[in-house]
């Protein structure tokens, strides 16, 4: 063979080995998922509704998943509901999960009419009434958004027959809530018809659900209504630690301009109500401002974390962590990368970033799968089996990565899974020369746990709910048998 | 061998000539902005969240006294159903910010149509570092869940601003290249 013939034949098979391995990287339908020390164990295509938050209630007996949905699709406006026969606006689903591998669908509480975010019933929290301080003891409450324009309360003691309580109406924007079930104090995410910014904070006393109380409104100084001049970037959503840790952490910006404000919860509460901006400012702590790259989604605390390696020395052998989870928005990486952040905000006033989060791009060529690739949140739960020692990050089409935070100044992952596509999955376009052009891959959205160790990934591209549990070294890392 | 070295380099070549030329369709070259009076100047403003737009700056003699106007497009910052649909979204998108901390609303605001695309237009008084004062309009259209928003500025009154704006912006190659950069084609 010829220098000449040697090197054409080495483009040649470069070339179509290349192209192999992009092709390679599409997903495709029956092809298994992928997976590292996580196991498929059961799943639910949700009347392949588009998924946002899940939250898994143990009620009684029972385990109920409760999952909002984002409106519906230019091709599928209303789905079906199989149980009534009836094309209903997607709204939250409830699932029986007691037998994780046998997922049972009870019902589906239709949400706004509408189409992806300008419809359906996204957001979902849950308190037992015999938890909160004035509720009916026989209730369990569930908290969702009703579209963009109200927050819903329903009693779900029968969950497959929820019965509607409370509705606060006359908004916009409504999104990703907090709801203390020991107090009833909810951090209702809205947007109020004068404010300046799309989202803000309603702080609402719901410990007799049947009967909400407004305690104030609450954002940054310049969202507040006559304001002028600069306008700072809207709220995502809060945590509290409640009254025994008092505070709340507010994560503000999606995929851009992301900060996130440390608030004392009592003075949130009790201070000054009239917004103004001495007294939007009197809670504050602090702030810690990040990139203008990036948001901050997810703003979940763990405190106290004790740090193996700072062990031996004399202070700050534990640390007070936040882990701020950016929202990628935009399709096959046409934005700075959204990841992971953790923060330690020990010294209250003097936050500081101290380690980083992303999936490697080129373990999947994620950036050509179609979709968004990037993070968008992670599990909110803080029962003991997974608290300060693992955290699952949804990655949109990286599936949903399980990372050992143990170290939180070193965190590892340990463990993913990214589901298989359906015929439910729904596409993904980027517009290229004035035309779209189109990707099916999955968009894994959100992720919760439960008490068990089970691990719930929803799909917002349609593909529905999967539970998981871990495997291998990341169920050795979390502890679990 | 050096035959084979040239058919590469033709080859690179050919990709940096594509590359450019894809490149040009979105940008087109500093003075092909098909009016006379308006000058490309560099972007002023530091790297935020939203990659570097285009500024422009009018001729004293045609727009008013000292009018400049920056546009750029915000990609996925937009509610895909409803557009623009009030001030108080032109106050938070139309990067007045860039320019001053301080400004605030002349009026309300009022329907505007660009580039085959529609949005609000809205006038402001803008309190400048220096201690001066300018007048100022925000634009904001949207194509689907995109923006595209400009600003401008001067030391003439808010209607000059605005009617210069509005025509520039409204030009057959500010058109094109703000429809190709919403990836408009």
């Amino acid at each position: 063979m010829t220098g000449r013939i040697k090197l054409a034949t080495y483009l040649c098979v470069s070339f179509v080995a290349c192209g192999g391995f992009a092709s390679a990287q599409q997903q495709l339908i029956g092809a298994p998922p992928e997976a590292s020390n996580m196991r498929l164990v059961g799943a639910n295509d949700l009347q392949a509704r588009s998924a946002y938050q899940p939250t898994i209630h143990h009620q009684g007996d029972r385990w109920i998943a409760y999952i909002g949905h984002h409106g519906g699709t230019d091709a599928v406006p209303d789905p079906v509901n199989p149980l009534t026969g009836k094309a209903e606006p997607n709204g939250t689903s409830v699932v029986d999960v007691t037998d994780p591998a046998n997922p049972r669908y009870l019902r589906h509480i239709p949400g706004q009419e509408g189409k992806y975010e300008g419809g359906g019933a996204q957001m979902v929290r849950v308190c037992d009434g015999k938890t909160l301080p004035k509720g009916d003891r026989n209730a369990v409450y569930m908290l969702r958004t009703f579209g963009n324009e109200a927050h819903e309360i329903w009693n779900v003691a029968d969950p497959a027959n929820p019965v509607l309580i409370t509705r606060l109406g006359g908004l916009k924007d409504t999104h990703k809530s907090w709801w203390e079930c020991d107090t009833g104090i909810a951090f209702l995410v809205s947007g109020a018809p004068d404010w300046r910014t799309r989202r803000m904070t309603q702080v609402y006393d719901l410990s007799d659900p049947a009967h909400p109380i407004k305690i104030r409104d609450f954002g940054l100084p310049g969202q507040e209504p006559g304001s002028t001049g600069a306008v700072p970037t809207e709220v995502h959503g809060p945590i509290s630690t409640g009254p025994q840790g008092n505070r709340v952490y507010f994560g503000y910006g999606t995929d851009k301009g992301g900060l996130l404000q440390i608030v004392d919860r009592d003075k949130l509460i009790s201070g000054p109500k009239e917004p103004t901006p001495d007294n939007l400012r009197y809670p504050e702590i602090s702030r810690l401002a990040m990139s203008a790259f990036n948001g901050a989604h997810t703003t979940f605390p763990m405190l106290k974390m004790p740090i193996a390696e700072f062990a031996r020395d004399k202070d700050g052998q534990a640390r007070d962590i936040v882990m701020i989870v950016d929202e990628a928005i935009l399709n096959e990486c046409g934005e700075p990368r959204q990841m992971v952040w953790f923060a330690d905000v020990t010294v209250e006033s003097r936050p500081m970033m101290i380690s980083s989060y992303t999936v490697p791009e080129a373990s999947g060529s994620f950036c050509e799968r179609g979709g968004r690739f990037g993070s968008h949140s992670s599990n909110e739960s803080m029962a003991p089996v997974y608290y300060k020692k693992m955290a699952f990050i949804a990655f949109f089409n990286a599936g949903v990565r399980a990372l050992d935070i143990r170290d939180p100044y070193h965190p590892a992952e340990v463990g993913y899974f990214i589901p298989s596509i359906t015929a439910s999955t729904d596409k993904r376009c980027v517009t290229v020369d004035g035309k779209d052009r189109c990707k099916v891959a999955i968009q894994t959205n959100n992720v919760e746990t439960d008490d068990r160790g089970y691990i719930y990934i929803v799909d917002r591209a349609n593909t529905g709910l999967h539970i998981l549990e871990l495997t291998g070294d990341a169920r050795k890392a979390a502890g679990l048998p | 061998m050096r035959r084979l070295i040239a058919i590469l380099i033709a080859a690179l070549a050919f990709g940096a000539l594509s590359g450019f030329a894809a490149y040009q369709k979105v940008r087109p070259q500093d003075g092909g902005i098909g009016d006379v009076n308006w000058r490309e100047i560099a972007w002023p403003f530091p790297r935020d969240g939203w990659p570097a737009g285009r500024a422009f700056r009018c001729r004293a003699e045609a727009c008013g006294e000292g009018i400049e106007l920056y546009v750029r497009p915000k990609i996925g910052f937009c509610n895909c159903d409803s557009g623009v649909a009030d001030d108080d979204e032109v106050d938070r998108v139309a990067d007045l910010d860039m320019i001053t901390q301080n400004f605030a609303p002349r009026a309300p605001g009022g329907v505007v149509r660009i580039a085959d695309m529609s949005g609000r237009a809205r006038a402001y008084d803008l309190d400048m570092s220096d201690g001066s004062h300018h007048a100022a309009v925000g634009i904001a259209v949207a194509h689907r869940c995109d923006l595209l928003v400009a600003v401008a500025q001067g030391r003439g009154t808010a209607a000059e601003v605005e009617r210069a704006a509005l025509a520039f912006l409204g030009a057959g190659d500010m058109k094109r290249w703000m429809t190709a950069a919403l990836g408009g084609g």
